[in-house]
């Protein structure tokens, strides 16, 4: 369970608004470890969504290190960023960022599409993760004929489309009514009991935070506090195999004996 | 709804493209037609004067003399004193030095007349007594037939006369609807009976719905009892500079009859030769004067295309930062949202290109009426054909000219293909420096654009 995908060494970002610079983040230490469902909170104005840009690529820190699946990806020059995020990174937003004029499954393909993959593959897989996402049958419907909480499903399953590391999750609940909230932040946490998929989700909803495992919280461009969320008893106490309840200090699930701890490593 | 307005837009540019190569082959041929349209009008005048200029006609009194008068028209109206001379007279003026030949005609109308109500002028009527037919006789030899206009020449049934044809007749058909015959049937005329070779139309027949009839000298004579008389002799002279004086050696000694010349007709040719010549001059310079603004007007088509592309693509591309930044997000590298841009410019001018092609074809006459400037020979005149008269006539008739207009536009396959090929090419130079930009955008600073 220490295994780190991302870690961020003295991290620093600032930003030149017109002659003033800007810390937005100063001095960060931070990881996340393979499988765990982290939440980074803070106030507006405080890093989170630079802090996720960079962790996601999109931006370059100008200072420290950021390691990812073992890249620095500090030092790599901008024209190769887009095979990290390609390979590496999933991608979940506020404003869930559908192509509208495609549908459920060819924005989902859409990632695959960067990559040698035949057609019927990607359909194929395509059809297999908007299944995961309970989102059968909808395939070929429009985002405009999709509710705010379905669309923000097909995101989901268009960040796990090429199996990334990591997924990045800025706000996913943000655009979304307290019902479809839960729904997504319980299909987060679900994805990472079941497929041990490491989840990390910018949030300012404490709510919606509670229901990962760790919860940082973001402050002036540096991490304040570190607190533990409701998942990790959950997932403590759910076998990840077959739901069945668990005790903590148990090795093995009582009801299909297979071996708990880090699901990956058993899935192997 | 914005893309059905570029691709109008689009289509307008091409369309302009497409036809203005094909208003310029237009005109090419409106201008090759033309020269070929002046130049078989100009052979045919030529033959026509050198066939009269060395013409004297020396006509009888009374002959011709008729309300409209043109002369050679067979009598209408009410009939004078019909005169004639001797055949002597004919072989006194072939021995004048400098004649060449004497062709002699008898013209004579029946004594039977028929009461007619004809329309006059002003939209008047008359009533008018007339002779049934009006016949004329003339020296069937085969060289006076081939090099003077002798005959009629527009010979719509049979066959027209020809040397030592005796006991035939040509009928008009004016004459031919009188009798209720055809060629092959026999008439019946001054008591002689006749079998009908051939059926005429002559100009102005409808006009007088004159009825009348050729036939030889001698049967002509004989029908209307008037042997060894003639009613006009055409003088052809050697050289066009002795027609002056031969034709006042005549006018002179033979009081009765009446001379006509025809030489100024020359100088008529020359005019209108240099008519001919300037109009060509006008409609090969519009020719090639089309050429300089055709690739004018091409390349503002050319610069407009592109540079509506280009707005688009860039309206586009900045409308669609937030789409970028997340296909950058999800992976795409710069190539990936370039070429992605690129096909899309591309597809827009494919699709204008289409579109441009179906205005340009349904349009082009129009388009390139407008853009293009027309070749118009005579200005309005451009439709009245050229009509040869015949030279006993003197009928010049109408000169013109088939008009441009008659030549279409339509542009071929190759200018559509070539086109096509250009909408596609400027799509993506339109769509190069939109699609850069579109690569360039760095995503974390795409992702906050709304």
């Amino acid at each position: 369970m220490s295994e780190a995908v991302l870690k961020a060494e003295n991290m620093s970002k600032t930003y030149m608004m017109g002659k003033r610079e800007i810390q937005a983040l100063s001095d960060l230490n931070l990881q996340v470890n393979k499988g765990e469902f982290v939440a980074i909170m803070g106030p507006s104005g405080s890093g989170k969504t630079t802090l996720l840009n960079v962790l996601g690529c999109l931006d370059k820190p100008t200072g420290g290190r950021v390691i990812l699946d073992e890249v620095d990806i500090a030092k790599l020059p901008e024209k190769e960023l887009y095979k990290i995020r390609r390979n590496k990174i999933g991608f979940i937003f506020q404003t869930f960022n559908l192509l509208p004029y495609l549908n459920a499954r060819e924005n989902v393909e859409l990632p695959m599409e960067c990559l040698k993959t035949s057609k019927s593959e990607r359909r194929q897989k395509a059809r297999e993760l908007l299944k995961l996402v309970g989102l059968s049958g909808r395939e070929e419907h429009r985002p405009q004929r999709l509710s705010a909480g379905e669309q923000q499903r097909v995101a989901i399953a268009r960040a796990l489309a090429n199996d990334p590391a990591i997924i990045l999750a800025d706000e996913p609940t943000g655009n979304l009514d307290t019902q479809n909230k839960y729904e997504i932040v319980r299909l987060l946490a679900n994805l990472n009991i079941d497929r041990g998929t490491t989840v990390v989700m910018v949030t300012h909803d404490s709510q919606v935070a509670s229901h990962s495992e760790r919860v940082l919280l973001l402050k002036d461009g540096k991490i304040t506090k570190e607190k533990k969320g409701l998942h990790l008893a959950k997932k403590r106490l759910m076998c990840p195999y077959c739901g069945s309840k668990v005790q903590p200090d148990d090795e093995r699930c009582p009801s299909c004996r297979r071996r708990l701890g880090n699901p990956e490593e058993n899935k192997s | 709804m914005r893309a059905l307005l570029v691709i109008i837009a689009l289509g307008f540019s091409m369309a302009i493209m497409v036809s203005i190569p094909a208003g310029i082959v237009a005109n090419q041929e409106a201008a090759q037609a033309m020269t070929a349209n002046f130049n078989s009008t100009l052979t045919t005048m030529q033959e026509e004067i050198n066939k009269t200029a060395t013409l004297i006609e020396c006509q009888t009194f009374g002959q011709g003399m008729f309300p409209g008068g043109s002369p050679g028209f067979p009598p209408g109206g009410p009939q004078r004193q019909q005169t004639y001379v001797e055949e002597s007279v004919a072989n006194e003026i072939r021995s004048i030095s400098g004649v060449k030949d004497v062709v002699e005609f008898l013209t004579v109308s029946s004594s039977e007349t028929t009461s007619e109500t004809i329309n006059g002028p002003g939209g008047r009527t008359f009533t008018i007594s007339r002779p049934v037919y009006t016949i004329t006789g003339v020296t069937l030899n085969s060289s006076f037939i081939d090099d003077y206009s002798i005959l009629p020449t527009n010979i719509t049934a049979g066959r027209n006369l020809r040397q030592g044809d005796s006991g035939v007749v040509l009928l008009n058909s004016n004459l031919t609807a009188y009798f209720g015959v055809g060629v092959g049937d026999k008439v019946e005329m001054y008591g002689e009976s006749l079998t009908v070779v051939g059926v005429y139309d002559e100009a102005g027949q409808e006009r007088f719905e004159a009825r009348s009839a050729y036939m030889n000298i001698t049967d002509a004579q004989t029908a209307a009892g008037l042997t060894g008389n003639v009613s006009r002799l055409d003088v052809y002279v050697e050289n066009v500079s002795d027609v002056d004086s031969i034709a006042e050696v005549i006018s002179v000694a033979y009081t009765s009859l009446q001379v006509t010349t025809y030489k100024d007709r020359l100088s008529q040719l020359d005019n209108m030769q240099t008519r001919y010549n300037e109009t060509l001059t006008s409609a090969q310079a519009t020719v090639s004067q089309t050429g300089t603004i055709a690739t004018q007007e091409i390349m503002i088509a050319v610069v407009a295309t592109s540079l509506i592309v280009l707005f688009v693509m860039l309206y586009t591309v900045r409308e669609r930062t937030k789409e970028i930044g997340t296909l950058k997000a999800i992976g795409f590298s710069n190539w990936n949202v370039m070429s992605q841009f690129m096909l899309e410019g591309m597809l827009l001018s494919l699709v204008a290109g289409v579109v441009g092609i179906a205005i340009g074809t349904v349009g082009a006459p129009l388009l390139s009426g407008i853009l293009l400037p027309q070749i118009s020979p005579f200005g309005s005149r451009g439709n009245s054909e050229f009509q040869p008269g015949t030279a006993n006539t003197g009928n010049f008739g109408n000169f013109g000219i088939l008009g441009a207009s008659t030549v279409t536009v339509t542009p071929s396959l190759q200018t559509m293909l070539i086109a096509i090929g250009a909408a596609v090419l400027l799509g993506a130079l339109g769509s190069l420096y939109p699609a850069w930009r579109a690569s360039r955008t760095r995503p974390a600073e795409a992702m906050r654009y709304e």
